[in-house]
């Protein structure tokens, strides 16, 4: 039996570290809340 | 159903089942059965995960919540990137690092078997809750408005779920999801698109929105805080976050998804990917509902959308004067909406004009929603359901009735295949635990590759036909179904108190832990049993309780250092 594949621990695809990918994940949930808010009052 | 519907409904179906089968080949080890091999593409994973989580009842439920709440269920996915972020730093590397199939079995490698075992028999009582509602819940709405016998229904779905899962395993689990994903988009779009045809042609689409606004149901986001009120930016931020860290760091229909990842980067990435997709995809479901609010404020809406109460209700000695209100009602609201939408069209010439109209347009609408509410109340006295609420019926009682050959037999395919993407995950992680954490652990240790898989096989077949069992007699259990979301948060803060000890607190051992998770539960339960606590908070609460009491056990007992198998 081949032995187990080690698990890959490769850099993102985008933005070079994952911390700034989690930053920027962090930062489109607050634009969107934003937006929602800004949504919310333009049509109380 | 017409027969355009019917060819629409079985044609997606079986296009769903042999894609997923076809998909699965080759899934002949224990580790392609249960995780694939771990080959899966993030994209794959990621619409898995979002199909997962969308069960037929969120859906149809969804729609409702917000023609009669407004769009502030939203709030509840709030937290679900903050959770998302924290797996993949800390979960998701840890999990693939240590090889595991299951979550639990990492507790093992961490803590000790005791741990391990609580921490399963904890998912098997609360997901195996679960598989037969999700199958129940939608068979129950379907029999209502289509006439179906629920039996059937749940049979057919139950089926067709087994089928595919006992015979291909967790890809075909994960590539039916992709498909189901794509038939639950396509019909959530077609359903938005028709409710905009469908309204007066003096209504524009600015209209539309202007009136939805007006009458409450774009509150997308409220900053008013209660401990009882569900749905706010704080319960939503805070208290789903833990709800989400739960979910896909202890639940084990998540953590399959993305164990099943051909690296920590894509697995990283199927989970981001539903992080920044989710919040729009509910939006657009709750902008669904606010519209279909729209629609029926032009087309006179039944007393109440589930016939069989309306039915019921119509015996009382009540009902005619409260229909009678309730008529008067909708036509002043169709009134005022009328001319609530005109001024907002000639709004630039006129604006003082519309904080009168938007006052009369409220007022109509809480005259409506007053013999809405009275109607709602006649039904227990009529001996119906306790606590009736008639939300799960609003969206598809819309979609039967008003809705073009063809499209109805889409939006039916919709709830069957969100059905079926919920119930083949949980039938699929129910198998893996129980084949896992307990049978390759405590009865068969050195069971081969081959016979593991076939054990699996026929756990996936057990669970399956559990879950159809249990909906059939699910009637039984009455309003337990409006609680399944309650249920499952009442064993998830538990669970995620253990697994933050386990990523984050080193010192802290398996009894401790132990002591801490039984210390959880009770605590949660104490909570639930006095009341006025919204479950979103149940989570938090769960959380810390085992997170506390294992750091006072570990001071004042400290244990010596285990050696756990397998560590």
């Amino acid at each position: 039996m081949p032995a187990p594949r080690e698990p890959i621990d490769d850099p993102p695809p985008f933005l070079g570290t994952w911390r700034r990918v989690y930053g920027a994940v962090l930062l489109y949930l607050a634009a969107l809340i934003g937006l929602l808010a800004v949504f919310t009052h333009a049509y109380r | 159903m017409r027969t355009l519907d019917w060819i629409v409904l079985l044609s997606s179906l079986i296009s769903i089942v042999a894609y997923g089968l076809y998909r699965s080949r080759g899934s002949s080890t224990v580790d392609r059965y249960l995780l694939a091999g771990r080959t899966m593409p993030w994209y794959a994973m990621g619409l898995s995960i979002m199909a997962t989580q969308a069960s037929a009842i969120t859906f149809i439920s969804t729609t409702g919540q917000s023609y009669t709440d407004g769009m502030r269920f939203v709030q509840a996915y709030f937290g679900l990137p903050i959770a998302m972020v924290v797996v993949c730093a800390t979960v998701v590397p840890a999990f693939h690092h240590a090889r595991v199939f299951t979550a639990y079995e990492y507790l093992e490698k961490r803590f000790d078997s005791k741990t391990r075992t609580l921490a399963s028999l904890i998912f098997l009582a609360q997901r195996g809750l679960s598989a037969g509602l999700t199958i129940y819940a939608p068979a129950i709405v379907l029999s209502v408005l289509l006439g179906w016998p629920e039996r059937v229904t749940t049979t057919l779905m139950g089926a067709t779920v087994i089928s595919y899962t006992v015979m291909g395993g967790i890809k075909a689990v994960t590539w039916s999801d992709v498909q189901q994903m794509g038939v639950i988009l396509l019909g959530l779009v077609v359903a938005l698109i028709t409710v905009f045809v469908l309204l007066p042609h003096s209504v524009s689409i600015g209209d539309a929105v202007y009136l939805a606004g007006a009458a409450g149901r774009l509150n997308a986001v409220t900053t008013n805080f209660a401990w009882n009120d569900q749905f706010n930016l704080w319960s939503g931020l805070f208290g789903s976050t833990f709800l989400f860290l739960s979910y896909f760091g202890c639940d084990q229909s998540q953590v399959q998804r993305y164990l099943t990842g051909k690296s920590v980067s894509e697995s990283r990435i199927g989970l981001l990917f539903n992080a920044v997709a989710k919040i729009p995809m509910q939006f657009f479901v709750l902008f669904i509902g606010a519209m279909v609010f729209v629609f029926y404020l032009f087309n006179s809406p039944p007393l109440l959308f589930q016939r069989v109460e309306l039915e019921r209700i119509q015996a009382s000695p009540d009902y005619a004067a409260i229909e009678q209100d309730y008529q008067r009602g909708v036509e002043h609201r169709r009134q005022a909406a009328l001319n609530l939408a005109r001024a907002h069209r000639e709004g630039a010439a006129d604006r003082s004009a519309d904080p009168t109209l938007v006052t009369e347009y409220r007022a109509a609408e809480r005259e409506v929603d007053t013999a809405r509410t009275k109607a709602a109340a006649l039904v227990p006295r009529m001996g119906g359901e306790e606590g009736f609420r008639d939300t799960n019926y609003i969206f598809l009682s819309f979609v039967i009735r008003y809705l073009p050959p063809g499209l109805v037999g889409l939006v039916i395919a919709v709830v069957f295949a969100a059905t079926m993407s919920a119930s083949s995950g949980e039938i699929n992680s129910l198998a893996t635990v129980t084949v896992i954490d307990l049978y390759r652990r405590y009865v068969r240790p050195k069971a081969s590759d081959h016979h593991q898989v076939i054990a699996a096989r026929w756990a996936t077949l057990f669970w399956g036909v559990y879950a159809v069992a249990f909906a059939g007699w699910g009637k039984r259990l009455g309003s337990l179904i409006v609680a399944v979301n309650v249920v499952g948060s009442l064993f998830y803060g538990s669970l995620l108190g253990c697994f933050v000890i386990a990523f984050a607190l080193k010192k802290v051992r398996g009894t401790a832990t132990f002591i801490g998770m039984i210390a959880g539960e009770a605590a949660i339960f104490w909570a639930f049993l006095h009341g006025g606590i919204s479950y979103l908070w149940f989570n938090v609460i769960g959380c810390a309780v085992v997170v506390g009491v294992a750091l006072l056990v570990t001071a004042v007992w400290p244990e010596r250092t285990d050696q756990p198998a397998g560590a």
